[in-house]
C-alpha cells in the first residue's frame, strides 16, 4: 500500500475554499473570479457595471488563465521536453507562466519591457525568472515597437531550439482558448445571460477574442468593446496598435468597438476606483471602466468590465500621479 | 566574454555566434553600457542580420564601428565606446 500524498489527503473542496495546491485555485466556470457591481463610480448612470476581479486569480491577474493554456498546449503538443519557457511579457504573462513554471520544476526567461514597473521586475525575480528588461526600439533597423517579442523569438529560435520552449501569447490559439473555456463561461454565467456588453483592455487581445467569442455564440447581440490606449502610453499590458503589431491571434469579428483612452482618464478614473469603491484596481481598469464611460448604453443594460490586474503592482506609477496628495500639510 | 588588460585600450569580445538579432544587438549594448569610454569590444555574430543591425545600433547609441569583417558567414566588429553614456 502505498501513503497518500498531502495532495490526495486534502484534495479540493471549492465550497470550503480548500485546495490541494495553488494550481486548483485557477479560475473556471465552477471557481470563477468574483463579479463585483460597481456602485458609486460613473454616478448618475441607469445601467449596471459588474467589474470581473481577476487580480483575485493565485498569481493575481487575467493572464493566470492564458499561462495554464499556454502550457497545457505545449505540454499537450509534446513541445516541453524539459525545455525552460520563454515569453515577452509586460509582466502579468511572465508572472502566472513563472509561478506554474516553479510548482513543474522548470523554469521562465521572460523579455520584459523596460518600461514596466519595478514592482513586476522584482515580483519575477522572487519567482525564479531571469528577466531581460527589453527596449521597445531594440531592432534598430526594422524599429518595431515591439522589442520584447523579437527577443523572446530570437531566443526561443537560438541555440538550435533545444533550451527554450516559446509559449507566444500573442500567437496561440491556447491564449483565445483559454477566455473562450473560461472567462465567457464565468461572465455568462454570472450575470444570469443578462450581460450586454463585455468591454476589456486590448493587450494580447486573448481575453476579449476567446470571451467575446463564447458570448456572441450564446448570444449574438452582445455587444464587445476593446480599450485601446494612446501611442506613447504609460499602461502596462495594453498596447497600442498604432504603435505596435496587431497580435497574430486578434480577430476583428469578435470586437464591435475600439475606444481609446488617454493615460490621463485612465488614471484619474483609477484613483476614483480606488476611493469610490474601495477595489484596488491597476490602470488597465481605470481605462477600462472610462471607456464604459463613451459608450451608447441602454436603460438597464449589464456591462461587465474586465479588470485585470491589481494597483499592487503599480505603486510606483501611482506615486507619480499622487505627488504630494495624502501627506500632512504643516 | 573574455578581457585583455595588457593594452592601453580596454578591449573585451563578446562571441554571439549562433545567436539570432536581435540577440546580438541586445547582448552589445549591455557590455557597452558598462565599458569605460574609448574601450572597444570585439563582437562576433554569424546572423546576416548583424551586418545591418550592429552599425545601427552603434549610430543610435553614439558609439564608434571601427571596423566590420564578414567572412564566409562570420562577422567580426570591432566597436569602440563613446563618450555620450
Amino acid at each position: 500500500m502505498t501513503t497518500p500524498t498531502t495532495q490526495e489527503r486534502l484534495g479540493t473542496d471549492l465550497s470550503l475554499r480548500r485546495f490541494a495546491h495553488v494550481g486548483d485555485m485557477l479560475p473556471d466556470v465552477e471557481n470563477p473570479s468574483p463579479l463585483v457591481r460597481a456602485n458609486r463610480v460613473l454616478p448618475d448612470r441607469d445601467y449596471e457595471l459588474f467589474l470581473k476581479l481577476e487580480w483575485l486569480n493565485p498569481f493575481g491577474s487575467v493572464k493566470d488563465r492564458t499561462a495554464a493554456y499556454l502550457i497545457d498546449g505545449l505540454a499537450r503538443r509534446g513541445e516541453l521536453k524539459g525545455r525552460e519557457l520563454v515569453e515577452a511579457s509586460s509582466g502579468n504573462t511572465a508572472i502566472a507562466l513563472a509561478a506554474l513554471a516553479a510548482l513543474s520544476g522548470t523554469r521562465l526567461t521572460t523579455t520584459i519591457p523596460d518600461g514596466v514597473p519595478e514592482e513586476k521586475k522584482v515580483i519575477l525575480r522572487m519567482l525564479g525568472a531571469e528577466v531581460w528588461e527589453t527596449p521597445d526600439d531594440l531592432c534598430p533597423v526594422d524599429n518595431p515597437k515591439d522589442g520584447a517579442i523579437a527577443l523572446a523569438r530570437a531566443l526561443a529560435a537560438s541555440e538550435g531550439g533545444t533550451r527554450y520552449a516559446a509559449t507566444r501569447q500573442y500567437e496561440s490559439e491556447d491564449n483565445v482558448t483559454a477566455h473562450y473555456a473560461t472567462t465567457g463561461p464565468e461572465v455568462w454565467r454570472q450575470t444570469g445571460g443578462r450581460v450586454r456588453w463585455l468591454v476589456a483592455a486590448l493587450g494580447t487581445t486573448g481575453t476579449l477574442v476567446g470571451a467575446g467569442r463564447y458570448l456572441k455564440e450564446k448570444d449574438p447581440s452582445i455587444r464587445i468593446v476593446g480599450v485601446e490606449p494612446e501611442p506613447g502610453h504609460r499602461l502596462p499590458g495594453m498596447k497600442s496598435f498604432a504603435e505596435a503589431s496587431i497580435p497574430a491571434i486578434f480577430d476583428p469579428k469578435a470586437v464591435d468597438h475600439q475606444v481609446v483612452v488617454s493615460d490621463d482618464d485612465a488614471y484619474r478614473v483609477t484613483k476614483e476606483i480606488w476611493r469610490e469603491e474601495a477595489l484596488m484596481v491597476g490602470p488597465s481598469t481605470g481605462a477600462v471602466v472610462h471607456a464604459v464611460s463613451t459608450l451608447s448604453l441602454e436603460p438597464g443594460d449589464v456591462v461587465v468590465a474586465i479588470s485585470a490586474d491589481s494597483g499592487v503592482k503599480y505603486t510606483s506609477y501611482f506615486e507619480d500621479i499622487l505627488g504630494e496628495e495624502g501627506r500632512p500639510n504643516p | 566574454m573574455s578581457t585583455d588588460n595588457t593594452t592601453e585600450i580596454e578591449s573585451v569580445e563578446l562571441d554571439c555566434e549562433g545567436l539570432l538579432c536581435p540577440l546580438p544587438v541586445y547582448k552589445a549594448a549591455l557590455v557597452l553600457d558598462k565599458l569605460e569610454s574609448g574601450a572597444r569590444l570585439r563582437l562576433i555574430t554569424t546572423d546576416p542580420g548583424a551586418l545591418q543591425d550592429i552599425p545601427a545600433m552603434t549610430r543610435q547609441r553614439g558609439d564608434t564601428l571601427v571596423s566590420a569583417d564578414d567572412e564566409g558567414g562570420r562577422q567580426l566588429f570591432v566597436i569602440e565606446k563613446g563618450t555620450r553614456r
